[in-house]
């Protein structure tokens, strides 16, 4: 199928040629968030949501080394700059009388700043809560998957699809350093939703339709890609707008979007595709 | 297209339904100008987007399940006397410690005092909770701040560990000082018209009962405290020394918090007759009866306890925005939006290149999005950052399944017969609510738990595929279909 700019040959590749690209990456993502753990205790490094600390958004042109000064007094462990003046500022944990004074020394030097605060002991409780809410959620996925099509093979590979792309994802965010936070585990939780649209296209069209086998992938192709294409455009416009705008949350939240996409992309066109390429030229499909 | 149908296609019921709701979201919304000339809507904003602050409060306290073979009464009281607070009966296995202790400090005293822990878990009862609730909304109303909002964060338990408290228009410091702030309590003796004299600080006071009648039954309210010994003393010695005992009625005790007046009645007889012979620890001061003397009741307990909680807290998180730093996410928000929406145009125009198809599309998505302003609005939600990242989501899935639709309909490049062509939208369709089932599964614990912000945006992306499996989409496949068949 000639789309103008890609080309998608599927008849030129067998299932197993098309599957071991993402099976390597899988398991050097598997391997890297191994490593993460056995270093830190979870896979993906958590952000001070679920750590505990403090977050300032400020807008001044003051530099970093000046930043540094003002916050000495203070357990500053990072400050990051974006665009148009935008400082991101990270403390760790502080008792409650730190934590005061340094609100009121930030609201009488930066009365324009945005501080987000969270406890040691109530990040512990969200990062319970947000674990759940991905098991929970990638459960139910399965589930409604499972349900909707009813053969082993082919739900399985939606699943796995899936999975692959929240791994792979997450690997990713560490090799960037997006940390996880309730902005990005929203974001995973969106993934889960969104890997599986173009996945449910393949496998509806080549077990449903008529014809013949590369035709109903490539036709699929071409839908799927249109898809995926149109919610690139909206997270990257997410992505940029925030970007310059340093509005940090939907920054991440897009920025893992984008990154999972293109991941749903290769899962979708390689791993499924070869799946169902391979489930369909054993008979399975009509 | 011409007149007659597009009346037959205004009326076809999915597309009626479709004009409908949209007319019915932007009365919703109410977009208008206000005095000002500033343009202004129903929507209300989070906290991230206009100026505020949020704190987050963690109980210092425990609810544990026991059992003991001992008297309740008893056991209470016991180990209300070993733990050196105060401990309630919530229901009959369960009891509320109103000081913080780890499970296994508290073994072994529930052990010596004859009874065992079953269940243990850090929080307050529901109506602990909102007794806090109260009090910390009327601290902040007598302070004066208009857009207050307090929530107790209850779990299925009916434990509730943590209390959330909003206040719009208000910074970080200021909040911390309103909620941390304790005022200054002090009981006074009149001594001649408009002469009063001290005779304790609220410091003395021990313990603050909930309103009741006095006496049990009638009509006649009011709040029951308990002085130390020394303030009982002090309360006695005070009475006595400046005539109150004698002559109640031109001696009111006044009650006084930070140098205000909040109470000021007379001593009754019977009380000062008996502050004669002894030190009396137990005081109830009436409030009057019917609706008045509830609500003053209520008040004076809080000013009893100058605005103290009955258990402790510790700051779990807070947060806050400047004026101008949510002015600024608020039009990065909207230019995101619309941003998206024109890039996702772009790409649609790129697929199909025909402005009759690409046009539909991007009006139909961008009417999702004016439909879900609309229920945010009616259902009186707060709009925040994180919402609008799943607005920002609704664009991106909508217009991915009108797509679906399209494609499907246009297999081979042939315009369908209307029998080919309903099987084709039931095709899609089929393809459509297994992808929206998925994306509402997967959002639903999100939307379920407590998980501070982003439950609006589970309950956004939810809302918006709702509507866009019931609304939009069948609409869309309809006016699609009228255009195709020209």
């Amino acid at each position: 199928m000639d789309m103008g700019w890609i080309k998608y040959d599927i008849e030129k590749y067998s299932p197993k040629q098309l599957v071991i690209i993402p099976l390597v990456l899988l398991l050097i993502s598997i391997v890297l968030l191994s490593f993460n753990m056995i270093n830190t205790g979870m896979p993906v490094t958590p952000g001070i949501d679920f750590s505990g600390g403090t977050a300032v958004t400020v807008i001044t042109p003051d530099t970093r080394e000046q930043l540094l000064t003002t916050f000495s007094g203070y357990p500053l462990i990072d400050v990051a700059e974006g665009v148009n003046n935008g400082k991101f500022l990270k403390f760790s944990s502080m008792n409650d009388a730190k934590f005061l004074s340094l609100t009121s020394l930030i609201t009488q030097k930066y009365p324009d700043a945005k501080i987000d605060q969270i406890g040691e002991s109530f990040g512990k409780t969200l990062q319970y809560q947000a674990v759940l809410a991905l098991i929970f959620s990638f459960i139910g996925m399965a589930i409604v998957i499972f349900l909707a099509f009813r053969t082993f093979v082919p739900a399985a590979a939606v699943v796995f699809a899936a999975f692959a792309d929240m791994v792979m994802t997450a690997a990713a965010m560490n090799i960037i350093g997006i940390p996880l936070s309730l902005g990005t585990v929203a974001a995973l939780l969106m993934l889960i939703g969104y890997s599986v649209d173009s996945d449910i296209l393949l496998t509806n069209r080549v077990l449903k339709r008529q014809g013949k086998l590369n035709e109903k992938l490539s036709g699929a192709f071409t839908t799927g890609m249109i898809m995926t294409s149109t919610t690139l455009a909206a997270t990257a416009a997410l992505f940029i707008v925030s970007w310059f705008g340093s509005v940090q949350i939907l920054m991440e939240i897009s920025a893992v979007l984008l990154i999972g996409l293109v991941f749903d992309i290769m899962n979708t066109w390689l791993t499924n595709a070869g799946i169902l390429k391979w489930y369909a030229m054993k008979g399975g499909s009509k | 297209m011409n007149g007659a149908e597009l009346k037959a296609l205004v009326s076809d019921w999915r597309v009626a339904t479709l004009i409908i709701l949209i007319i019915l979201s932007v009365v919703a919304i109410f977009p208008h100008f206000d005095q000002q000339g500033h343009m202004v809507s129903n929507l209300q904003y989070g906290l991230d987007l206009q100026q505020g602050s949020w704190l987050q409060l963690e109980f210092r306290a425990e609810v544990v399940g026991f059992t003991s073979d001992r008297p309740v009464g008893e056991f209470i009281t016991d180990l209300s006397k070993k733990l050196d607070t105060e401990v309630l009966l919530v229901d009959p296995t369960h009891l509320e410690i109103r000081k913080y202790y780890t499970q296994a400090e508290l073994d072994p005293i529930f052990a010596a005092a004859g009874g065992k822990i079953t269940t243990y878990q850090q929080g307050v009862s529901k109506a602990t909770a909102e007794d806090v609730k109260r009090i910390l909304e009327n601290k902040i109303n007598t302070l004066g701040t208009k857009d207050a909002k307090v929530n107790t964060l209850t779990g299925m338990n009916n434990i509730a560990r943590y209390i959330r408290v909003e206040l719009a228009g208000v910074d970080m410091k200021q909040a911390q000082e309103i909620v941390g702030k304790q005022g200054k309590f002090e009981i006074r003796v009149q001594t001649t018209a408009n002469q009063t004299e001290h005779v304790l600080f609220g410091d003395a006071i021990t313990s603050v009962q909930n309103p009741s009648q006095e006496p049990a039954g009638s009509d006649h309210w009011g709040v029951g405290f308990s002085l130390s010994d020394s303030g009982a003393t002090a309360f006695r010695n005070g009475a006595i020394k400046y005539g109150a005992t004698v002559d109640p009625a031109n001696h009111n005790l006044v009650m006084l918090l930070d140098n205000k007046t909040v109470y000021s009645a007379p001593l009754s007889e019977d009380l000062a007759g008996k502050l004669l012979g002894a030190d009396i620890k137990q005081l109830f001061a009436s409030t009057g009866s019917g609706k008045a003397g509830i609500t003053q009741a209520t008040n004076l307990e809080i000013h009893l306890r100058a605005g103290a909680l009955p258990v402790d807290v510790s700051i779990a998180g807070s947060g806050g925005v400047s004026a101008p730093l949510g002015e600024r996410y608020k039009m990065m928000a909207l230019l995101a939006g619309i941003f998206a929406l024109i890039t996702v145009g772009f790409v649609i125009y790129f697929r199909y290149r025909e402005p009759s198809i690409v046009l539909p599309m991007v009006l139909i998505n961008a009417s999702e999005i004016v439909i879900l302003l609309g229920i945010i609005s009616l259902i009186k939600f707060q709009l925040d950052l994180p919402t609008i990242a799943g607005l920002i989501a609704v664009v991106g899935t909508g217009i991915d399944q009108l797509v679906v639709i399209t494609d499907e309909i246009l297999h081979e490049g042939k315009v369908p017969s209307p029998n080919l062509y309903l099987k084709r939208l039931s095709r899609a369709l089929g393809i459509i609510v297994v992808a929206a089932a998925t994306v509402v599964i997967a959002m639903l614990p999100l939307a379920l738990m407590d998980l501070s912000t982003l439950k609006g945006f589970a309950i956004i992306t939810i809302l918006g595929v709702l509507v866009g499996v019931l609304v939009t989409r069948p609409a869309y496949g309809k006016i699609i279909m009228q255009i195709l068949s020209r």
